[in-house]
């Protein structure tokens, strides 16, 4: 792997970065934080400076709740939400409603980050969603709440966290936490509580001894965590899906814990026993190094060198320690670092579907403005484009999440392989010059003339190129590429005819025959653009 | 690519490296001593993963410890006058009849308890270690990878070459293969659908040093090779055929083999298709709870047999099937008593399936022995290392020869006889005087030395561990020339034996493993 940017020492120093703050610094913390940021969030970045746009982008953001837009949907009304709706009698309906339901839940996931804010919400929200790894269940309510809880505490405690997942009906379903108990523990959650959601798995010491944690943690945190389950699932009466406790279902013996957890004794605590428990868990310091080496991987890079674990790991981890697992301190002294700027980390991840296709639609504003149901359509149709390049929202391949984001060791790399790269470029096609996502009468492709219209200085070629480049790429584009680019947009003309098509355009910007012709200069432009390596990284 | 080629580049990386085993000097035996000879020439192993962890008691079931697995996984377990049998202690999930077609036909090996030492339940480590073939290290190659990297240097950027037009694996569907990981880049090629027309804008970008720089490389790499392998593939689907009318066109594994079936036949010259199953991590509801035989696992039992079996009459009917062999695994077995939910937790040793006409055996190992108490979280015990079956396929398979495959492992490789029933023959190749051969190695039964003599005295003596002499094989004079001398060690128990060539030429050290 290379270590170095341009002969340049790497910095790994976490202290707040000093050095130039221009558009490509502003642009690699707002393309690390959100989906796709537009030229004129770059812009304001720049002039907010660092630390301002650092706390604005730690802010959640308000959000609406997912609408009923789909005709199998017969119990919440056109545009309400369904999310405290009860389900039909009938098995059929009801399996119909949840259809209508899953849709409706998708659209909303995605139309949240098509209408991300500045803000790191959904990005943030996105850690958590392959984090946890749960798919989502067969009533969208407890889905819902699940994705909710996600990204309500999405910069909040990760401990807090942790516990009210573990109860989560979504997650006690998913790693059948709700049929685990007394009688015949099933130990699956209490198996990746350890493994991928709190401590991690090291090196096998012996038989069933993974450094942090054994064999006899899974027994007995299985054990630990007996006695919940969901109530409520599809039912005719009750609104809502919650998670219920049952001491009669509760291993009530007192569970003895391996020596990694100083052979901690946990009492019968009830209902509460599995958050005496996850607070054992999390006395251990490489909880809080286990979970900011994932932060670091999604954020900043994911060759996580020797020094990087000692320099900005360590230090991470003690940060978040010292917050009592708190996750915005953390995250704000790494987007406020030294290190994170460093040249070095720039364009070194590749773009997962997600980030692929709202850098598309994000970074031209272009949003799912039609009505109701057809914006859902719409965002449905982006799910699927995503699924197609492998990541669907609503189910990570695994409880582990999408390979890419821990699979040693290619990792972001894992995005792109011969049949993904042919997808990713038919996509930029379908969304550029060709007439895009169609539901009804209406099409959903990429804004090229408000993108145009937004940049800093649309009559002058070299100026929309350089913006282009700036909105699209980390570290720009090799000298090749540009002279196509701008060969494109001008049609290899002087930049004289691009000043008289734009200023024609621009006199009359409703009249298709003279917009018709800027608009396909830029499509034409974005389409090349999208298929070039440097804007499939960030 | 031709398969003598191939095996051929393997030899010359490694002539002549003699590798020292329990302080014994084993002679390499280098060259094409193991490889195959005949018409084929183009072999193809066909991998399909089945990812979760797969029960293997539930799909080959241990008839003679019925009354046992009734303590342990009554509420999943399938009644017994349902299981299809295959032979009278061990039988078929009912859902695959398919592969118990194939089992009467000697098409289809059961390898029984296949696991690997000190087993690990994270499914994420536990794939990790079955695709790298490597327990130990922390991986980053996989086992196939490692061995294409050793025949195909500079991988990926000096690939495809007019030497190599074509794919070296293929991973069905759109991720790569982590079993084709190499050193620098994955050898499979993502394929979703071969008749897909690749046409990529060529990239301009530049390697700038950074990270950002060997992804502008990759891409630009990628972009080249899926341009050029797509094409390859491209034409070779168009090229082919396929014929069976058992494929079901609802079944997704069906269709991808049908699609495997149709490159092969249009001339692709690939030599790994992988392909994968998804959702066998049973935890709950692996059978419904008002009928055993049905349920989560029995439709993907049902999905894998109708597939293969549709797959394996397609080959017979292109003529195809001297040529393409098979194999299934998981990344772990599933502990032995059931959970309440009708399902079952993360365990440790399972049966593994090879498929095709070349198959050396039916059914390999013991069934497994099931307890009559629940132990909590008790696994089926691995008997059968699967780095040995992933080491014997390539000898028997690929014609990798051993001193080329132990190195590609951590352990002191174990062979099996799998799949050789399609290799007319050793090769003749020279022997130096120093060298002699046993075969097979492992011995099941029977195993013949072969050796260079100088018209003199020879005798061959048979050592046990301990270095006592359990026999003496020869004790005569030989001719000058090579010389294949049948050892009678059928009666002998199982374990390691040193095999003595004195001779006044120079005597020989020889090793042989009785099964």
């Amino acid at each position: 792997m290379p270590d170095q940017g341009n002969g340049n020492e790497i910095s790994y120093l976490m202290t707040p970065y000093a050095g130039p703050w221009t558009k490509v610094e502003a642009g690699h913390l707002l393309r690390r934080t959100m989906f796709g940021p537009t030229n004129q969030q770059m812009l304001d970045a720049v002039t907010n400076g660092m630390a301002a746009t650092v706390t604005s982008l730690l802010q959640m953001p308000a959000v609406g709740q997912p609408l009923t837009f789909h005709p199998d949907e017969t119990i919440a009304a056109f545009g309400t939400t369904w999310i405290n709706s009860v389900y039909p009698i009938d098995t059929l309906l009801s399996q119909q409603v949840e259809t209508a339901r899953v849709l409706s839940l998708a659209g909303y996931q995605y139309e949240r980050m098509n209408k991300e804010p500045l803000s790191i919400g959904e990005k943030m929200t996105l850690f958590w969603v392959n984090h946890f790894g749960a798919t989502a269940t067969f009533d969208s309510r407890a889905s819902y709440d699940y994705y909710e809880l996600l990204r309500s505490q999405a910069l909040g405690n990760f401990k807090q966290l942790v516990k009210d997942v573990t109860i989560n009906p979504n997650m006690l379903l998913f790693l059948n936490g709700a049929s685990n108990n007394v009688y015949s523990p099933n130990e699956n959650f209490a198996r990746e509580l350890l493994e991928l959601f709190t401590i991690g798995k090291g090196p096998q010491l012996g038989v069933g001894d993974y450094t942090n944690y054994t064999e006899q943690d899974v027994a007995e945190g299985a054990k630990i965590l007996t006695g919940y389950w969901v109530d409520g699932l599809r039912s005719d009466t009750i609104t809502n899906v919650s998670s219920t406790f049952n001491p009669l279902l509760h291993d009530a013996t007192t569970k003895t814990l391996s020596a990694h957890f100083g052979n901690a004794s946990i009492p019968n605590g009830g209902a509460t026993e599995y958050s005496n428990y996850i607070d054992i868990i999390f006395q251990q310091n490489e909880v809080a190094k286990f979970i900011c080496r994932k932060l670091y991987r999604y954020f900043v890079n994911y060759d996580l060198t020797a020094t990087v674990e000692t320099l900005v790991i360590t230090e991470m981890a003690n940060t978040m320690i010292a917050n009592n697992y708190d996750v915005l301190p953390v995250l704000t002294e790494l987007f406020s670092s030294d290190h994170f700027y460093d040249v070095s980390v720039r364009g070194a991840l590749i773009k997962g579907p997600l980030d692929l296709l709202y850098s598309m639609f994000n970074a031209t504003s272009t949003q799912t403005n039609f009505d109701l149901a057809t914006d859902y359509e719409m965002q449905n149709n982006v799910y699927w484009l995503s699924e197609v390049m492998g990541q669907s929202y609503l189910e990570p391949p695994s409880v582990s999440g999408w390979p890419a984001y821990y699979q040693e060791p290619s990792y972001s790399k894992l995005w792109v392989n011969a049949t993904h790269l042919k997808t990713r470029f038919d996509v930029a096609t379908w969304l550029t010059i060709l007439p895009g996502i169609s539901v009804n009468a209406d099409f959903f492709k990429v804004d090229a003339l408000t993108f145009l219209d937004n940049l800093s200085d649309p009559i002058n070629p070299n100026t929309v190129i350089d913006d282009m480049i700036d909105v699209f790429t980390p570290k720009s584009v090799s000298a090749t590429q540009k002279v196509i680019l701008k060969a494109i947009l001008t049609n290899s003309l002087p930049d004289s005819e691009w000043i008289i098509q734009y200023s024609q355009y621009i006199g009359d910007p409703n009249n298709s025959a003279v917009s018709d012709p800027v608009r396909q200069r830029v499509e034409l432009t974005l389409n090349r653009l999208f298929q070039m390596p440097e804007f499939h990284t960030m | 690519m031709k398969r003598r080629n191939f095996v051929k580049n393997m030899a010359l990386a490694s002539a002549g490296v003699p590798i020292l085993l329990n302080e014994l000097k084993f002679q390499s035996v280098a060259k094409k001593l193991f490889s195959v000879s005949g018409a084929a020439d183009d072999r193809v192993l066909v991998i399909i993963r089945l990812n979760g962890g797969n029960d293997g008691l539930n799909m080959v079931i241990p008839r003679d410890q019925y009354a046992n697995l009734t303590i342990q996984r009554n509420n999943i377990l399938i009644p017994e006058n349902s299981v299809l049998p295959l032979t009278a202690q061990t039988g078929l999930h009912p859902s695959m009849t398919g592969l118990q077609g194939m089992y009467n036909s000697g098409k289809l090996g059961v390898i029984q308890n296949v696991g690997y030492p000190t087993q690990n339940r994270s499914h994420f480590r536990s794939m990790d270690i079955w695709s790298s073939g490597l327990i130990d290290t922390n991986a980053t190659t996989g086992w196939l990878g490692r061995d294409f990297d050793n025949h195909y240097p500079n991988y990926p950027t000096a690939y495809p070459s007019t030497q190599y037009p074509d794919p070296f694996a293929i991973s069905m569907g759109y991720e790569v293969s982590s079993t084709c990981q190499g050193l620098m880049a994955n050898f499979s090629h993502a394929v979703n659908n071969p008749f897909d027309v690749y046409n990529l804008n060529n990239s301009g970008a530049v390697d700038d040093g950074t990270y950002f720089g060997s992804h502008m490389d990759y891409l630009t790499t990628l972009i080249a090779q899926a341009n050029a392998y797509g094409s390859q593939i491209n034409d070779s689907a168009n090229a082919g055929n396929t014929l069976s009318a058992l494929y079901d066109p609802t079944n997704s594994l069906a269709n991808q083999l049908k699609y495997v079936a149709q490159m092969i036949s249009g001339g692709l010259q690939t030599k790994v298709y992988v392909l994968n199953v998804n959702e066998f991590d049973t935890h709950g509801e692996q059978v419904l709870s008002t009928n055993s035989e049905q349920g989560k696992h029995a439709d993907l039992l049902k999905k894998v047999s109708d597939a293969v079996a549709a797959f394996q009459d397609d080959l017979a009917l292109l003529g195809l099937e001297q040529r393409v062999a098979g194999m299934t695994f998981s990344e772990f077995g599933r502990q032995v008593s059931s959970n309440a939910s009708y399902g079952t937790d993360h365990g440790d040793a399972a049966p593994m399936f090879l498929f095709g006409s070349c198959l050396d055996f039916g059914i390999m190992g013991p069934n497994p022995i099931i307890g009559n108490t629940i132990v909590p979280q008790e696994g089926v015990p691995m008997q059968i290392d699967f780095r040995d079956v992933y080491a014997s396929i390539l000898k028997d398979w690929f014609g990798v020869p051993t001193n080329e495959i132990q190195p590609l492992f951590e352990h002191t490789v174990t062979y099996y006889n799998l799949l050789g029933a399609c290799s007319v023959g050793l090769e003749e190749e020279e022997l130096t005087k120093a060298q002699a051969l046993v075969y097979p190695n492992p011995s099941f039964g029977n195993s013949s030395v072969r050796f260079v003599a100088e018209n003199e005295w020879v005798k061959i003596d048979v050592y046990d561990i301990q270095m006592k002499k359990v026999a003496t094989i020869f004790d005569g004079n030989l001719s000058q020339g090579e010389h294949d001398i049948l050892m009678e060690l059928k009666d002998l128990k199982a374990g390691e034996y040193f095999v003595q060539i004195q001779k006044e030429s120079g005597n020989v050290n020889t090793k042989l493993l009785k099964m």
